[in-house]
This record gives structure tokens, C-alpha cells and sequence, in this order.
């Protein structure tokens, strides 16, 4: 061999660090810090629930016929619960959807997969990162209602002993852990919802469709579970898990529904996920 | 040996074939490009050249064959494969709503290697500097283009893709874009380009091949194609051209004289029997107001390996490729 045929081939040898987990979700982090949307969503989760408790807490009248809504303008404890039946229904869904939904169909949308794709990170890591990001996203925006709510409620409308579902009387010191609880319990059902969003916003590659699904499927989950003689499927259901913290304050307390829900919601998450997974490693990229 | 060949190219694409449904985008493509060498892929619309360098960038999976890049394959290299490798395909595209900066320190980041000591030298090279600070979103199409540049020059790579890097740009642009992939073709760079147009490589490549509806048509260097090229025609205006075609047909039978669409006369020949042709048309008193080329030789070789639409011809060149 002469030196003559290697010296071209000298640069062969390049080898590169491909871009770390870390790397990746710095940059997805740093693009989601400088979108509008999601600054407004985490600001709205702190704002909002003032918002509610103050306006609720107001009314002359309670409201009743909710879970917890009979004693939530004298009590903070009962506010931050009726809010919590509340935002599980609507708006958790939805709030975690908002970027889920959004952030593998934003790369269709602006055709910049082939510009991420042509630098040294492989697409499962950049699909994990993607993952990692909105996950951690929707929970932080489950911290900031969480606590919002509950500052708010014990705030504004005061911290006496709570009235449980079974009628006993719940001191305060035992109140507020169980109503944190009850938030936490939130978590394993947004997770999931999050990975449905994220499977709807790699298969649609539309962050409208992203967006809206996982809302809608709430609504037709919400409504099937509602229905009478549906037993059979309503631990399948990914709302089910949303009302297992009902056993939390009933006497004796239950937590049953919160293991199930835990499970019910992993699967949801996990099939998402390797469905998910499984496009994005094999579409060929022939947008943008 | 072989193995010590393939490992010595920068690119070696062989047999690879890419299908979108009953479509052959590209059919059976061989390409091999040297280390340091300028190569040229050329070819109209359609003809697969993006396809070609969508799958070199693992953005889409071939069919069959296979593509080596300084010796890697995507199955066994994974993304390492482009280690030594950046680019773009078709127009760059950024997040608009990030500055041109930031666009280049998250891309730093997903190099791995994370370079954003170089991101002012890079913006210097492709003349983007006091421009960076802003959002991607009010770039102009030049300025994306010259920052996918930038984005690729971040690198530091041995091989340089571009697909079509002139295409979309005003003339200056045009202008500009040639004068910075020959700058760095010349710094020593491999460059892989892919173009419509024979003048955007004939200047600057070594090697080309000459693609068409997914196959090759053409593959060696600039010279033999030169040594290919036919005859250029070129456009006559006379004050009377019953007269100059008649002088053509008695008179100068290896010139051919034929009646353009837009009006005016082609004259096709030898440069020699075209000077002797229009000697005698000064000579019989035919006045003659123009006498220009239809197209240089290269291109007219180019349009008829690819047989691109015939009317494409007199237009000028910039608009042959309005999409
Ligand atoms: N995503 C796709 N789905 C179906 N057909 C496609 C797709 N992308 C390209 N094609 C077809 O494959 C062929 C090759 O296209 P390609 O974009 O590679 O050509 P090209 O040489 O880059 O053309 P241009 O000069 O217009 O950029 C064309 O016939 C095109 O219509
Ligand atoms: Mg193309």
C-alpha cells in the first residue's frame, strides 16, 4: 500500500459522538421554550384555577349536584377536589395534548425531519427525547394546577375539617395529603393520554389532528363509561382511572381503582408508544 | 482489494433502486464518487436525483442495492453513517421561530459534537453576519438557502451534498451560490451536487452522471461529454430570410437552415460552415441583424440525452427551470 491511495482516504476514519439523549432533549426543551404556546399553557395552569376558585367560591349558591360541590364554597379542601373532578373530565387531556399532539407533527409541518435527521443523532433517539419532553411537560403542567388549585382553594376559602364521601369527618392534617394524593393520582392517565397524543401527532403529521384526538377519545370515553351496562370494558377505559381517588376519601379508604388505573394506563402508554415507534423508525422522509 | 476500493471512496452507490408505488423513482443507479473530487448529478425534473440523495441521507430506504459513505452502510453503521457527511436536500428548512443562531446551536447540539465556536465563522463564509440574531421566520428564500449552507459547513465535513443549491435563487443569488460551492470545492472539499442546469457543473465537477426518469444516462467525466456534444445551433435574424434559407439550402448544404417557432431562422453546423454561411449571406447584401448561440454544446448534449421538452430550448436559461 502507498501512501499515494491513502492520503485521500485519510478522512475515512472520522468518527463522530452521535448527539446524546441529553443533547436531544436540550434542544427539544430549548424549541419548547421558545414557543409562545407553551409558556401561555404553563401560565394558564397557574392562573386558571384562581381564576375558577375565586369565581366559584364566590356563588351564593354551591354546586350541589357535583361531587364535592356542596360544602366547596365553605371549604378549600372540598374546592380543590370539585375543581379536580372537573379538570380530570376536560381539561387534562387536553392540556397535555397541546404539545404532544404538536411535536413530532410541528417537523412535518415546518419539513425540518430531514434537517434534525442529516446531523448525528438516530431517529429513536430523537424519538425518545420528543417522548421525554412531552411527558415531562404535561406533568409539570399537572404540578403548577395542582398546586394552584390547592393554594388557592385553602387560600381563599379556608382549611376546616373536610366531610368525606362516606360522611366521616376528615381533619385537616389528613385532609390536605389525601387531596394532593388525589392530584397525584392524575398522573398515570395524563401519562398516557400524552402517549396517545404523541402517537396521533406522528401518525397524522398534523398537530391539529394531534391535538384534537386524544380530546375527542376523552369525550367518547368519558360518555361510553357514563352509560349503564358498559362494566365489562369500563376498566379498560383510559378515563376510568381518572376517578380512582374517589376510594382515597371514602372510609374505610380504597386504592384498589388506583393500582388498576396505574395498569390500564401503562398499557395505553406502552401500545401508543411502540405504535409510535414503530412509524417513526421505518417512514421514509420525503417531505420538506 | 475491493474492499479496500469501496472503503476508498467518499460515496459508493451501487445498483440501488427506489420504487413509490408502481413508480421506479430511481432504477438500478450506480454512483462513485472520490475522495476530493467535485461530482456532478444532473438531470431534469423527475429524473430522481432528490431521491438518490434522500436515501444516501438515510432519509428513505432503497429498494435494493446499496450505498456506501467513506465505507458505511446504514445497516451496519446506523447514523455514523453521515459521521463525516452534511448537506441538505432540496430548499433547507429551519424552525422559523427561532433565530438563525439559535437554529445553528440546536443543530450543534444534535452534532453531537456541539462546535458553537465555529457557528460566527460558518455565518461569515456564507455572508449571513449581523443577520443571525433574527427569527428564520422573515429570512428571505436566499438567506435559508445560505444558512442551510452554514448549517452543513457546521460540521466540518468531508463531503458536502447539495441538492439543486442554486434552485429558487434570483440571478445574483444563482451568482453568489456558484461562486461559494466553487470556493469550497476548490478548499478541497468532496462535493456531491446535483443540478438542472450543465453550466452549474461544467464549471466546477470533475465527474457527472447524467440521470433521466431514474436512470443513468450518462456517467464519466466532463470531457468525454464535451467530446459527445453536438453541433450548437444558433438563432439568425435577417431582413429577409426566404433569401438567407435559400442561400443556406443552394449554397451551404452541411449548414442546416430551419425556421424557428418564434420566428427568426436556426442555422445548425460546424463552426466553420456557419462562418462560411454567413459570409455569404453578407455577401449577397442579406442584412443580417442577429446571429447568437441557441445554447451552448453541454446543454444541448444534456437535452438530448434527457429529451427534455423541445421548446425549453430558446429560453433563456434561468427560466428552464421554473417549477
Ligand atoms: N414522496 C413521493 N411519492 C411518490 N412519488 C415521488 C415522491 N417523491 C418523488 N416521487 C417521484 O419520483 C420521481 C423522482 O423524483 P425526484 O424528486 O427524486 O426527482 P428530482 O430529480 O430531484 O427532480 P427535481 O429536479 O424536480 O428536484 C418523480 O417522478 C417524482 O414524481
Ligand atoms: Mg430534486
Amino acid at each position: 500500500m502507498t501512501t499515494a491511495t491513502l492520503a485521500p482516504a485519510a478522512r475515512t476514519d472520522v468518527r463522530r459522538r452521535e448527539a446524546s439523549l441529553g443533547d436531544a432533549i436540550r434542544w427539544e426543551t430549548r424549541k419548547l421554550r421558545a414557543q409562545l404556546r407553551s409558556k401561555a399553557l404553563l401560565i394558564g395552569s397557574l392562573v386558571a384555577p384562581i381564576a375558577v376558585v375565586v369565581v366559584v367560591g364566590a356563588q351564593s349558591r354551591p354546586p350541589k349536584d357535583s361531587l364535592f360541590g356542596r360544602f366547596s364554597t365553605v371549604n378549600g379542601f372540598a374546592m380543590a377536589l370539585l375543581v379536580l373532578g372537573f379538570a380530570s373530565q376536560w381539561i387534562l387531556p387536553l392540556v397535555t395534548a397541546v404539545v404532544a399532539g404538536d411535536i413530532f407533527a410541528s417537523e412535518d409541518q415546518h419539513g425540518t425531519w430531514k434537517t434534525v435527521l442529516t446531523r448525528s443523532v438516530s431517529r429513536s433517539r430523537l424519538f425518545w427525547a420528543k417522548v421525554v419532553v412531552a411527558i415531562v411537560f404535561g406533568l409539570l403542567a399537572l404540578v403548577l394546577l395542582a398546586a394552584a388549585t390547592i393554594g388557592a382553594s385553602l387560600l381563599i376559602v379556608g382549611h376546616g375539617p373536610l366531610i368525606g364521601l362516606s360522611g366521616q369527618v376528615i381533619q385537616p392534617s389528613t385532609a390536605l395529603p389525601l387531596v394532593a394524593a388525589s392530584w397525584a393520582t392524575m398522573a398515570p392517565p395524563l401519562v398516557a393520554f400524552t402517549c396517545l397524543a404523541l402517537l396521533f401527532s406522528v401518525w397524522s403529521r398534523n398537530a391539529a389532528v394531534g391535538i384534537a384526538a386524544p380530546v375527542v377519545i376523552a369525550m367518547v370515553m368519558q360518555l361510553v363509561g357514563s352509560l349503564g351496562g358498559v362494566e365489562a370494558i369500563r376498566p379498560y377505559l383510559l378515563t376510568t382511572p381518572f376517578e380512582a381517588w374517589h376510594g382515597l376519601l371514602a372510609e374505610p379508604r380504597f386504592t384498589g381503582p388506583i393500582l388498576d388505573g396505574a395498569a390500564t394506563s401503562a398499557v395505553w402508554a406502552a401500545v401508543s408508544l411502540l405504535a409510535a415507534f414503530l412509524v417513526v423508525r421505518h417512514r421514509d422522509i420525503t417531505g420538506g | 482489494m475491493t474492499k479496500t476500493a469501496a472503503v476508498g471512496a467518499a460515496v459508493d452507490v451501487v445498483g440501488v433502486t427506489k420504487m413509490y408505488g408502481p413508480l421506479v423513482a430511481v432504477d438500478d443507479v450506480s454512483v462513485r464518487v472520490a475522495p476530493g473530487e467535485v461530482y456532478g448529478i444532473l438531470g431534469p425534473n423527475g429524473a430522481g436525483k432528490t431521491t438518490l440523495l434522500r436515501m444516501l441521507f438515510g432519509l428513505i430506504r432503497p429498494d435494493g442495492g446499496e450505498i456506501r459513505v467513506f465505507g458505511r452502510t446504514w445497516d451496519e453503521a446506523g447514523v455514523h453513517t453521515l459521521d463525516d457527511v452534511a448537506g441538505f436536500i432540496e430548499s433547507p428548512k429551519f424552525y422559523p421561530y427561532l433565530t438563525g443562531r439559535q437554529n445553528l446551536e440546536g443543530l450543534a447540539l444534535l452534532d453531537g459534537s456541539g462546535l458553537p465556536e465555529r457557528i460566527d465563522e460558518v455565518l461569515e463564509v456564507v455572508d449571513l453576519t449581523g443577520r443571525d440574531g433574527d427569527k428564520v421566520g422573515g429570512y428571505s428564500y436566499g438567506m435559508r438557502q445560505r444558512l442551510g449552507v452554514a448549517a452543513s459547513l457546521l460540521r466540518s465535513p468531508g463531503l458536502l451534498v447539495l441538492d439543486e443549491p442554486a434552485n429558487g435563487l434570483d440571478p445574483a443569488g444563482i451568482r453568489d451560490m456558484r461562486a461559494l460551492v466553487k470556493r469550497l470545492a476548490a478548499s478541497g472539499l468532496t462535493v456531491l451536487l446535483s443540478s438542472h442546469h450543465m453550466d452549474e457543473v461544467e464549471e466546477i465537477c470533475d465527474n457527472v452522471t447524467i440521470m433521466n426518469r431514474g436512470t443513468v444516462a450518462f456517467h464519466g467525466t466532463i470531457d468525454d461529454l464535451r467530446a459527445m456534444a453536438p453541433d450548437p445551433g444558433h438563432v439568425l435574424r435577417t431582413g429577409d430570410d426566404t433569401q438567407a434559407m435559400s442561400i443556406g439550402r443552394t449554397r451551404h448544404p452541411a449548414v442546416g437552415v430551419e425556421h424557428a417557432p418564434e420566428g427568426g431562422l436556426v442555422a445548425t453546423g460546424s463552426e466553420r460552415d456557419l462562418a462560411a454561411y454567413v459570409a455569404d449571406l453578407v455577401r449577397a447584401e442579406v442584412p443580417l441583424l442577429a446571429f447568437t448561440p441557441t445554447r451552448t454544446p453541454l446543454d444541448a448534449l444534456f437535452f438530448m440525452l434527457t429529451d427534455a421538452r423541445p421548446d425549453d430550448v430558446h429560453l433563456p436559461r434561468e427560466k428552464q427551470v421554473v417549477r
